[in-house]
């Protein structure tokens, strides 16, 4: 490994942002310099040899699962409707341990059947998360800027906070923080260990007006960080986030329309410049070198 | 004014003990060599009193200690596995379907139950790994035993416990990081509690120690272990590996073991002691652990 190398490890790609089988996925992934991928229920349960074969395609790329989306809507049910959705995230994370995926994300309800009481929310995620501790696996609970009760990851943090289980911790998404323009400064409220995931996305508008907007915005037009108009922040969120102490992997949650119709070695070299971008000029992550270690160790000391 | 909320008061006894656990019914090995496995348990001074109606399944006592032998190839999840694993352990509840509602009702996973004619269906959860945890709620009037097991001929059924041996805990290896996972797993689902640091039993103290919520004379240990430090993450490593057995007299214990044809760990870190010992490990994974220990 040399060092630009370990500096970009830090940063991954998502299924979402290509188009094609997922063994394409991969291996564009992978060839474009990237050691960790972020999947998709659907790339695996959409593969046409079935769930195993899928499995075997990724364990076989090498590359590292930074995590598996989305259980959505699960939190705030009761009676039917909530063991109807026990019942799907007990699929997704059974999914989730098959692909060697440490991480599930899961995303705030929408739903106008849910509650809004954040004791039951956070009781729900309780249980999520202890249906997700025999399977090694960490819930990391976003804040979907539509959601319709926990809209921001100071919401998020709140009932993570309330459930308070070891693999309960949020999952950051820089688009969602950028739409509802979440002050950065409340990022001080987190402990960087319950950070279990940051997502990476620019957009090309310097403002969303409406919900509707934020909506499409988020499912079309995402762009990979350095591409956009909100460079800036990005390279700030991440700084802080550094700060902060959150050592964790990057993804880069670039829904795009276009990207779905370009091939895919085109879309993962822009993701690679934009991890360069990011491990190069922004982050800087100290990466040790043989003769740093020492110096290293004197520092920590 | 603060408003005393009375009813709280009473409720922390209910809360310590949620399932009304009572102890360990038995536990239960899978393998696809019980011969092997039931010769290591004979010479531990455990005696096979009973088969299963209607599988290859033996039950082993002595004293108060239950163990089961299954070499249902079906059955047991991991019997495909050369080496004997700990298949699963059943806890004494005062209501056994109660204790399993509750248990799902906070994320447990439920285990499908395939039970034959007019045998018991014994509601279980998912442990660690492969394993399963069985709730039992009949072990005073009758026991499950009656109804499953069929003794075996001209055997006695109630062999005394060698040396005062019960039952004192479970050792679970779990992996990397993942001890404050486990501890609210079984506060959450079952009831027990994490000692301090500096409580400690036996000779082997690594790990995290929970104690499970049984009145005084039931209670037992389940120890987490993570690997150590230097160790890469392997997948699929996590297991109960070890059952412990409390003795009043550990070396009086190893003595008489030893006469039986058990071989302790004698090496200058672990070695025979008043506070413990370690068997050698036979069959490539079942060893006991003694510790010093005297039912209150």
């Amino acid at each position: 490994m040399n060092h630009l190398q370990g500096n970009v490890d830090d940063f991954g790609m998502d299924t979402i942002s290509l188009a094609g089988p997922l063994e394409a996925k991969l291996k564009a992934v992978r060839e474009a310099g990237f050691s960790q991928i972020m999947l998709s229920a659907r790339d695996i349960v959409g593969h046409p040899d079935g769930l195993d074969a899928a499995v075997r395609a990724v364990r076989a790329s090498g590359l590292r699962v930074t995590g598996f989306q989305v259980l959505r809507d699960f939190e705030g049910l009761s009676g039917h409707l909530h063991d109807y959705k026990v019942d799907i995230a007990k699929a997704m994370l059974e999914m989730c341990a098959a692909l060697g995926s440490k991480i599930l994300l899961v995303c705030s309800s929408t739903s106008q059947h849910a509650s809004q009481d954040l004791d039951v929310i956070a009781k729900d995620l309780r249980k999520l998360a202890m249906l997700a501790i025999p399977l090694g696996i960490k819930v990391a609970y976003e804040g979907l800027s539509w959601g319709r009760t926990i809209n921001e990851f100071t919401a998020a943090w709140e009932v993570v906070s309330r459930a308070d289980v070891p693999n309960l911790g949020i999952g950051l998404d820089s688009f969602h923080m950028f739409a509802t323009q979440s002050s950065l400064d409340d990022l001080e409220l987190l402990d960087p260990e319950k950070i279990f995931l940051v997502q990476l996305a620019d957009f090309m508008w310097q403002e969303i007006r409406s919900v509707e907007e934020r909506m499409s915005t988020a499912r079309h037009f995402r762009v990979f960080p350095g591409e956009g108009v909100h460079s800036q922040a990005l390279a700030e969120l991440v700084q802080r986030l550094h700060a902060l102490g959150y050592r964790g992997d990057y993804s880069f949650e670039v829904f795009n329309d276009d990207y779905q119709q370009i091939p895919l070695p085109v879309v993962a070299r822009r993701a690679r410049r934009s991890a360069q971008w990011l491990g190069e000029e922004v982050l800087r992550r100290s990466v040790p070198l043989p003769n740093q270690i020492r110096l290293k160790q004197r520092a920590a000391g | 004014m603060t408003t005393v909320n009375t009813t709280d008061r009473e409720s922390i006894a209910e809360i310590s003990n949620p399932l009304g656990m009572e102890g360990i019914e038995f536990i239960e090995y899978a393998t696809s060599r019980p011969q092997a496995l039931g010769q290591v348990l004979e010479t531990m001074g455990f005696r096979p009193i009973a088969r299963h109606r209607s599988r290859e399944v033996l039950l082993y006592r002595q004293g108060d200690i239950h163990v089961i032998v299954n070499a249902h190839a079906e059955g047991g999840g991991a019997t495909r596995d050369e080496n004997p694993v700990i298949a699963a352990i059943a806890l004494r509840v005062r209501d056994a379907a109660a204790a399993y509602r509750r248990a799902l009702e906070r994320g447990a996973w439920a285990v499908p139950v395939h039970v034959e004619v007019m045998e018991l269906n014994i509601p279980a959860v998912h442990g660690p790994g492969t394993s399963r945890v069985y709730f039992v709620d009949r072990y005073k009037e009758f026991s499950i035993y009656d109804v499953d097991f069929v003794p075996i001929p001209s055997v006695e059924q109630h062999p005394p416990a060698v040396t005062g041996l019960h039952f004192f805990g479970l050792v679970q290896y779990i992996g990397n990081d993942r001890s404050e996972d486990w501890t609210d797993f079984y506060r959450e689902l079952f009831g027990f509690t994490a000692l301090p640091a500096d409580q400690r039993f036996g000779i082997l103290p690594k790990g995290r120690i929970l104690r499970s919520p049984c009145p005084p004379g039931a209670t037992f240990y389940l120890q987490l272990i993570e690997p150590e430090p230097s160790v890469l993450e392997l997948e699929n490593n996590e297991c109960f590996q070890r059952v412990g057995l409390g003795t009043p007299d550990v070396l009086a214990t190893v003595a008489e073991l030893r006469h039986r044809g058990v071989s302790f760990i004698e090496s200058g870190r672990i070695h025979s002691e008043d506070k413990g010992a370690l068997t050698q490990t036979s069959l490539g994974s079942v060893s006991f652990e003694l510790v010093h220990h005297t039912r209150d």
